[in-house]
């Protein structure tokens, strides 16, 4: 374990040599934090029409208002509050999750290509010990960026909209989904990454692969939310928060045996 | 295969390309398994639950100097330092770069580096935690006569401090500058020995005269007294030397039939010759 700290301060050393490689997931940062206040503000701004004169949003108004923290806000407050607590999920997994795994399957592919392993192999470091860097180092500035995003999102949201719906932001199943499922949910998309960068010689397939594989059950999540299918409660987050921490170490422990040390010697070329 | 390296003992592997030298190397390195037999380091047999202890007492140079191209000299030799759990780590860097002559170039990246500084760096980097075993492949390959020599002199002192070295090359002139023993592979273990014992064995030991006047007419005096390996060429016979046929006999015999002697030198077979007939016999 002492040799994990020294492999995560390389790649972090390495991705601020090369911040370019984090450039899609910022794009995707900002378009996840922009999206909802063209629907909740500006197209109702230019539209000059307010959300809660539209009959569509009545029942979800109505559903969000009865959670205690949200009694004190507009009806126009309320709809404003759920499509921005709603959009969080969007937010926090894309950011973290595509932040994270560019840098991952960088990282293992990058040192393949640039042929850094095999003297790395060479040292005492054990393939457990090697991974672990590997997602810790690329989930760091995932959640850094989830962090930074985060931070904007609620401030721009304490600025554009109504009074208090910016401290719906801040409220223990915001912050549970902020803090705890999106660190986890970008674990298991590294993990992912990881498995699948140990395999292919392409750290794009290995993005993609990985990104396919996570990001369409978050997309699904915000769907369903969206349409009502879902309430994420405080309990659904901690059972998908249990059910994050069980995959993902299944998941180290099958990227541990994917990660083949003698093929990655012998076929890397 | 099968065989020793011991402490203060410089092996060279010998092979074409594709003959198992770096896989030999990664097997004794503890990076990959043997399919079958095994390695033993210390009486120790390296397996994959022992190969990260073992792998503490081993200095591996890779055929490429695989550095981080985005990271300093020090900060590349400093994560190996910390890898190696080096209690001083940066203590430990300051004296590699002073001993590889780079400490000028600790804060230039990886990257900006010529290959024989990148070469040097990644030396520094195998014998950072001082290992009891190096494993160079190819340590020249590519360098200019100044730096192969430099790196041929830090073999040589990795010897004179008593460690073992196993050293992948192609470059016969190094074997013959360097080594101890050679040991060469095509893709099974051909020979290991001595390379002037790999010389006795395959050409036996030949002394050449070179006589003021041409040899001809000695010959058959020489035949006639029991040397019948002989070679005559101009003013120049080339004679095959056993427990029977001494130097001294052979002057001898020479000087009592009229012959005029210039010199008189053991003929030594170059490890080419040595090198192309073992792989001819393993055909």
């Amino acid at each position: 374990m002492k040799r994990i700290p020294p492999l995560v301060a390389k790649e972090l050393t390495e991705l601020r040599r090369s911040p370019s490689i984090f450039l899609p997931a910022v794009l995707t940062g900002a378009a996840a934090i922009v999206y909802p206040f063209i629907i909740a503000i500006i197209v109702p701004y230019f539209a000059g029409e307010r959300l809660s004169d539209s009959s569509d949003f009545a029942l979800a108004t109505e559903l969000f208002r009865s959670q205690p923290e949200a009694r004190g806000l507009t009806p126009e407050g309320a709809i404003q509050a759920y499509i921005f607590e709603y959009a969080l999920v969007l937010m926090v997994g894309l950011t973290t999750v595509t932040g994270s795994m560019a840098v991952a399957a960088h990282s293992v592919i990058g040192e393949k290509q640039a042929r850094t392993l095999e003297p790395l192999l060479a040292t005492p470091v054990t393939t457990f010990e090697l991974l672990s860097a590997k997602v810790f180092g690329a989930a760091l500035p995932g959640i850094a960026l989830m962090v930074a995003c985060f931070t904007i999102y609620v401030a721009a949201v304490a600025t554009f909209a109504e009074p208090g719906v910016w401290l719906m932001m801040l409220t223990p199943r915001s912050l549970a989904l902020v803090f705890v499922m999106g660190p986890l949910a970008a674990l298991l998309g590294l993990q992912l990454a990881v498995c699948t960068s140990s395999r292919v010689n392409d750290a794009r397939s290995a993005q993609q692969l990985g990104a396919l594989i996570i990001v369409l059950p978050i997309a699904a999540l915000q769907i369903a939310q969206f349409i009502g299918g879902v309430v994420l409660t405080a309990g659904m987050i901690l059972a998908l928060a249990v059910l994050l921490c069980a995959g993902n170490a299944i998941l180290m422990s099958i990227a541990i045996r994917l990660f083949d040390r003698e093929s990655i010697l012998t076929r890397w070329k | 295969m099968s065989f020793e390296l011991v402490p203060g003992e410089i092996v060279a592997l010998l092979g074409p390309n594709g003959a198992g030298k770096t896989t030999t190397l990664r097997m004794l390195g503890g990076l990959i398994h043997p399919t079958s037999g095994s390695v033993l380091l210390d009486r120790q047999t390296v397996t994959p639950a022992t190969a990260s202890r073992l792998r503490a007492s081993i200095g591996f140079l890779t055929e490429t100097p695989g550095l981080w191209e985005r990271l300093t000299v020090r900060q590349n030799l400093t994560v190996y330092a910390r890898l190696h759990g080096l209690a001083s780590a940066s203590l430990a860097v300051d004296r590699m770069l002073d001993l590889f002559g780079i400490a000028d170039r600790a804060r230039d990246f990886a990257g900006e580096l010529s290959k024989g500084l990148k070469q040097r760096v990644a030396l520094a980097r195998t014998l950072l935690h001082d290992p009891s075993i190096v494993l160079l492949d190819e340590p020249t390959a590519g360098l200019d006569p100044q730096s192969a020599h430099d790196v041929r002199e830090l073999v040589r002192r990795l010897r004179d401090e008593r460690r073992a070295v196993l050293l992948s090359t192609h470059n016969l002139d190094e074997v013959d500058r360097v080594a101890d023993r050679v040991a060469v592979l095509r893709t099974r273990l051909v020979a290991v020995d001595t390379p002037a014992a790999l010389r006795r064995r395959l050409f036996g030991r030949r002394v050449r005269v070179e006589l003021a006047r041409d040899a001809a007419s000695h010959v058959s005096v020489l035949r006639a007294s029991g040397i019948n390996d002989v070679v005559v060429d101009g003013a120049v016979i080339s004679v095959g030397l056993n427990e029977h046929v001494t130097i001294a006999g052979l002057v001898r015999r020479l000087i009592e039939s009229g012959a005029a002697i210039n010199t008189v030198i053991p003929e030594e077979r170059s490890l080419e010759d040595v090198y192309l007939r073992l792989l001819e016999e393993a055909e």
